[in-house]
């Protein structure tokens, strides 16, 4: 790829990316669900504190559980879970700042794109309950009609037990 | 076997905290934030209970180790090269070093980061560094290694371990109700446990995380956007058919039920049309089934757990803290982290003969209903912490929680082969129980004590 076309495609995702953080901000879930392909792979596997002779156990293994391991259905329950006034999680509503920083094109294949990213997803809930959570983002895109859909989004993140009360907000 | 140790039962037992009447169903809510409480809970519950470590197949080969606690006494359990399980406490008996500072892995030796003492998979103390240069070889090596618990056992592979010696057997601990809740995981034979324990921590006690899983009170308003977007049918959670089984020292199970005369169409099948039925996809599976309950138990389960247990189909909580959940194929430990704080594990375990699709199948329901990311729990926590730390308050904490439904409504069945059941609509027997037991483990001085004074499982009027 020509330096011009690689900037332009740096711009073109990073843009889109800031548009969904945005998004997910803004509580704008419906707007979000439609950035999502129909195929998409959304994981979020368990770390774990282990030495480095063990390293190779960081993560539990695919086929073991995760925090998260969804589908669009599934993704489509948990975006209609947080637009309902029963959610009590999320009833006062939790204030989030998703940053993306760190992007890394790591591939590009036709109109599919790899890349990587790390966010830092804050949640302030409630009057004194807040949550931060770091990590290493791994996404595909893919363009579809001019414009990119998130076929993969596989979340790594910086903590083990995790410490918080609950994974209410989208990543 | 190590040796110093050092007991001062007066200095640690904080023998004169006041501990409520909790008989009458009215729960004084210092029970979830008064700190000496909470010490004698770890001393008179914790370290006297058989409590959760792993499931064998989770460390399968020698070295292999998983760290769990004990109340808040943390646990190295490794397997030995000589293929036992044991149970060490992880802390350096030169220093109190933690050991082992990962959460699982597979190792030859524990060797501590401070001074480099370094322990077999046995407990035993292998080296002192220096120990001629410096100690001039007066240390009795063999009186240094970790401290065992004091018994480890297993009850059909899932093992378990006390910190103290005069605790009865496993089985005895784990009594009927304690094992039929066992059982309920081994309904189609031999299991193993999947990659991956789920951790998460709450700010609540960890007491209102266990009453709650006998809570089927709860589920239609806690729980209520998780069935408006599809993902829970409560009608199916919420049967007005319950069952309550209560086992000595505080088991409990308590749920939805398999009526008897949907075991006795579940009996008129073979074990081979149940397991069919139990590999449909849901829509299909609820044309044919005799019950809702999932998954049909096969005559083996049955034998295993009883006339009685093999409609028990609630959740079984083994005392003090294992919730065994999610039909039979998840464990949730509440670990205490002092009087607000509780650790949240969830184990996970599948069937060996699940066909992939099934596997599949299980691992999306568990997925999505439990763990911090759940459909289900996710709405539970903020409750748990709110309930909680309500009772800070000066005044508020004068107003007892209410946990007195059904309270004197119901009668204890017992059947011809003895099994005891309570079979009603929504209640909080297992709740009361829970509680009243819990009340006798802190009153009782150790377990000559507590056998002595612990309530018979009720008969007659609860």
């Amino acid at each position: 790829m020509e330096p011009g076309q690689a900037m332009l495609l740096q711009y073109e995702v990073e843009q889109f990316l800031y548009r969904e953080a945005a998004l997910l901000d803004d509580r704008r879930f419906g707007e979000w669900l439609a950035l999502l392909a129909d195929d998409i792979h959304y994981w979020m596997p368990i770390r774990r504190t282990v030495t480095v002779e063990n390293l190779r156990l960081e993560y539990a293994s695919s086929d073991g559980m995760a925090y998260f391991d969804d589908d669009r259905n599934d993704l489509r329950m948990r975006v209609e879970k947080l637009q309902s006034n029963s959610a009590w999680s999320e009833n006062p509503p939790s204030r989030t700042r998703h940053f993306v920083s760190n992007v890394r094109i790591l591939e590009v294949n036709g109109d599919e794109i790899a890349l990587e990213a790390a966010i830092h997803l804050y949640r302030s809930r409630l009057n004194d309950k807040i949550d931060n959570w770091v990590g290493r983002r791994r996404d595909r895109l893919r363009r579809v009609d001019g414009a990119f859909q998130i076929f993969e989004r596989h979340i790594f993140l910086d903590q083990t037990v995790v410490l918080s009360t609950n994974f209410s907000s989208i990543f | 076997m190590p040796d110093h140790v050092q007991l001062n039962p007066a200095a640690e037992d904080a023998a004169d905290v006041l501990i409520p009447d909790v008989t009458g169903g009215l729960i004084d809510r210092s029970i979830y934030t008064d700190p000496n409480l909470y010490r004698l809970e770890l001393q008179r519950i914790f370290a006297r209970a058989w409590n959760f470590m792993c499931h064998e197949t989770q460390i399968p080969n020698a070295g292999d180790y998983f760290i769990n606690f004990i109340g808040e006494d943390q646990v190295i359990v490794v397997r030995g090269e000589d293929g036992r399980i044991r149970a060490l406490l992880n802390t350096c008996r030169h220093r109190g070093n933690a050991l082992c500072r990962a959460e699982l892995g597979n190792t030859r030796t524990f060797v501590c980061s401070y001074h480099g003492w370094t322990y077999g998979l046995d407990g035993r103390l292998l080296g002192i560094p220096g120990k001629a240069d410096f100690y001039r070889n007066q240390i009795d090596q063999e009186k240094w290694g970790l401290a065992p618990a004091a018994k480890v056992d297993h009850y059909k592979g899932f093992y378990f371990a006390t910190l103290d010696p005069e605790a009865p057997s496993l089985f005895d601990y784990l009594g009927d109700v304690g094992r039929i809740g066992i059982e309920s995981m081994l309904n189609h034979g031999e299991v193993v446990a999947l990659d991956g324990v789920q951790k998460n921590v709450i700010d609540c006690n960890w007491k209102i995380a266990v009453d709650n899983l006998f809570d089927w009170y709860h589920v239609k308003v806690s729980h209520n956007s998780a069935s408006r977007v599809g993902f829970l049918n409560q009608a199916a959670m919420m049967p007005m058919t319950q069952m309550v089984m209560l086992g000595e020292l505080g088991h409990a199970i308590g749920g939805p039920m398999v009526t008897r005369e949907e075991q006795a169409r579940i009996d008129a099948l073979s074990d081979d049309e149940r397991i069919a039925i139990d590999r449909l996809p849901d829509a299909e599976r609820l044309k044919v089934t005799p019950t809702l309950r999932r998954p049909l138990r096969s005559t083996d389960t049955k034998a295993a757990m009883g006339p009685v247990g093999v409609r028990a189909t609630g959740h079984p909580n083994i005392f003090p803290n294992l919730w065994i959940s999610t039909r039979g194929m998840q464990m949730s430990l509440r670990l205490p982290r002092g009087p607000g704080r509780t650790e949240i594990w969830w184990f996970t375990v599948m069937p060996k003969s699940f066909t992939p699709e099934q596997r599949r199948a299980a691992k999306k329901f568990i997925t999505h209903s439990f763990g911090p990311a759940g459909l289900l729990e996710q709405d539970d926590g903020e409750n748990w912490s709110q309930s909680t730390m309500a009772g800070q308050g000066v005044v508020s904490r004068r107003y007892p929680h209410n946990m007195q439904m059904a309270m004197g409504q119901d009668e204890v069945l017992v059947d011809a082969t003895g099994q005891k059941s309570i079979e009603t609509r929504v209640n909080e027997h297992a709740q009361r129980w829970t509680y009243r037991c819990w009340a006798e483990w802190l009153r009782a001085r150790d377990w000559p004590e507590l056998l002595a004074t612990r309530s018979p499982s009720p008969i007659g009027r609860v």
